[in-house]
């Protein structure tokens, strides 16, 4: 009942109760006990409204707060989540670097000995399947102690440089040219019979003697490299290949540098 | 409230708390097992410091890499200094990062975002 009802009402009600004319009509009492029962459940009414009103607001507060909590977390989340993807992208690429340079020779720039290893696995590996051969070319710098001795250390990290340069040069796509140690490099030709190979290295030497080196050119003299050249047969050990390589080598040497020999076929 | 000294190892940063000078410093590395129990004594000399005290707080970070419960607790650190700093508190943030390591730099930044104290990141 709204206020105004119940106050027009009771306008009208009380008076007709407090008049004492109508004391001791039992219509009276009655109305008496309806008006106060009426009155008592007007105020419950009231009562409860409030508390429900009162708890929507706590309910509809909490939830806000809840919202604006909730909200905050997921932000919260999502820049965590970003961040952490962005240190893992960064720690993603200093692996890729990391596993690049330790695959390089720092001061040539050529493949390094980890990487031919791999490489030279690959094509062991490859040759068993397709039963083909590939060729290894072991190079070394003739005479290179005596350049570092008369000319620095730094004429010396030129000149394998350079060679570095012009064994890598011209290349095939898939053949592989890296320093295997000291003044030593290595070429690794897929594909290819001892005697291109042989028609590939005395290009290389040509090149070679061609290179000019500041300090060196000042005195006459210029580089030369030797190569031992062995083929690979399907099924033989890396490591015999290699040391055949390295056994023609040395008889390039022995017979005077500045040339190539080839390794017999392993019996 | 007493001072924190934590040795750094290959996994968790340096740490060294200076209740005097009102710094606290964090360096190196932070991919620890279990990060909260490695950065609570943090936590709380951070909480400590703001409620004993109202001297400014400066904290110094040269760190490297973070793991993901190692940015959260960051996050919780920093979100102290911002209500701290919402008391009008004088507190700070410096994180020096070495300049050849220009995507440490950008990290520290990303951290700084939503953060209205006075945050630094300086390459060095």
């Amino acid at each position: 009942m709204k206020p105004d009802e119940l106050l027009a009402l009771q306008a009208r009600i009380q008076p007709l109760l407090d008049d004492p004319e109508h004391a001791g009509h039992p219509l009276r009492e009655v109305l008496g006990e309806v008006w106060q029962l009426l009155e008592e459940h007007v105020e419950r009414l009231d009562r409860l409204t409030h508390l429900s009103d009162s708890f929507q607001a706590m309910a509809r507060d909490r939830e806000r707060g809840m919202g604006q909590r909730y909200e905050r977390q997921l932000r919260r989340i999502n820049r965590v989540v970003r961040i952490s993807d962005h240190y893992q992208r960064m720690l993603r690429d200093l692996n890729t670097q990391l596993e690049e340079a330790s695959y390089r020779d720092m001061l040539t720039g050529v493949d390094n000995r980890r990487a031919l290893m791999s490489r030279l696995q690959q094509e062991v590996q490859r040759s068993q399947r397709q039963s083909t051969g590939f060729v290894v070319a072991m190079v070394d710098i003739d005479r290179f102690k005596q350049i570092n001795d008369a000319y620095g250390h730094e004429i010396g990290d030129l000149a394998l440089i350079e060679v570095a340069r012009a064994l890598g040069a011209d290349l095939r796509e898939y053949d592989a040219c890296g320093r295997w140690g000291g003044e030593e490099f290595l070429l690794l030709l897929p594909f290819t019979s001892l005697a291109d190979a042989h028609g590939i290295l005395q290009r290389k030497l040509e090149a070679i003697r061609a290179l000019e080196i500041p300090g060196l050119a000042l005195t006459g003299q210029h580089l030369s490299i030797s190569a031992g050249l062995a083929e690979h047969r399907p099924g033989e050990p890396l490591t015999l290949t290699l040391s055949r390589a390295d056994g023609a080598l040395y008889e390039a040497k022995r017979q005077g540098r500045d040339r190539i020999a080839c390794a017999a076929e392993p019996q | 409230m007493n001072d924190l000294s934590i040795p750094g190892t290959q996994s968790t940063p340096a740490i060294a708390a200076d209740t005097n000078a009102g710094v606290l410093r964090m360096s190196g590395e932070s991919y620890p097992e279990n990060a909260y129990e490695l950065f609570a004594p943090v936590f709380e000399w951070v909480e400590a410091f703001l409620a004993e005290t109202d001297r400014p707080l400066l904290i110094e970070l040269e760190l490297l890499y973070l793991n993901t419960s190692s940015i959260k607790t960051v996050m919780d650190v920093f979100d102290l200094l911002e209500s701290a700093h919402q008391r009008q508190r004088d507190v700070a943030v410096r994180w020096y990062f070495d300049q050849q390591n220009e995507r440490i730099g950008e990290l520290a930044e990303e951290f700084r975002e939503d953060c209205t104290f006075p945050f630094h990141v300086i390459g060095k």
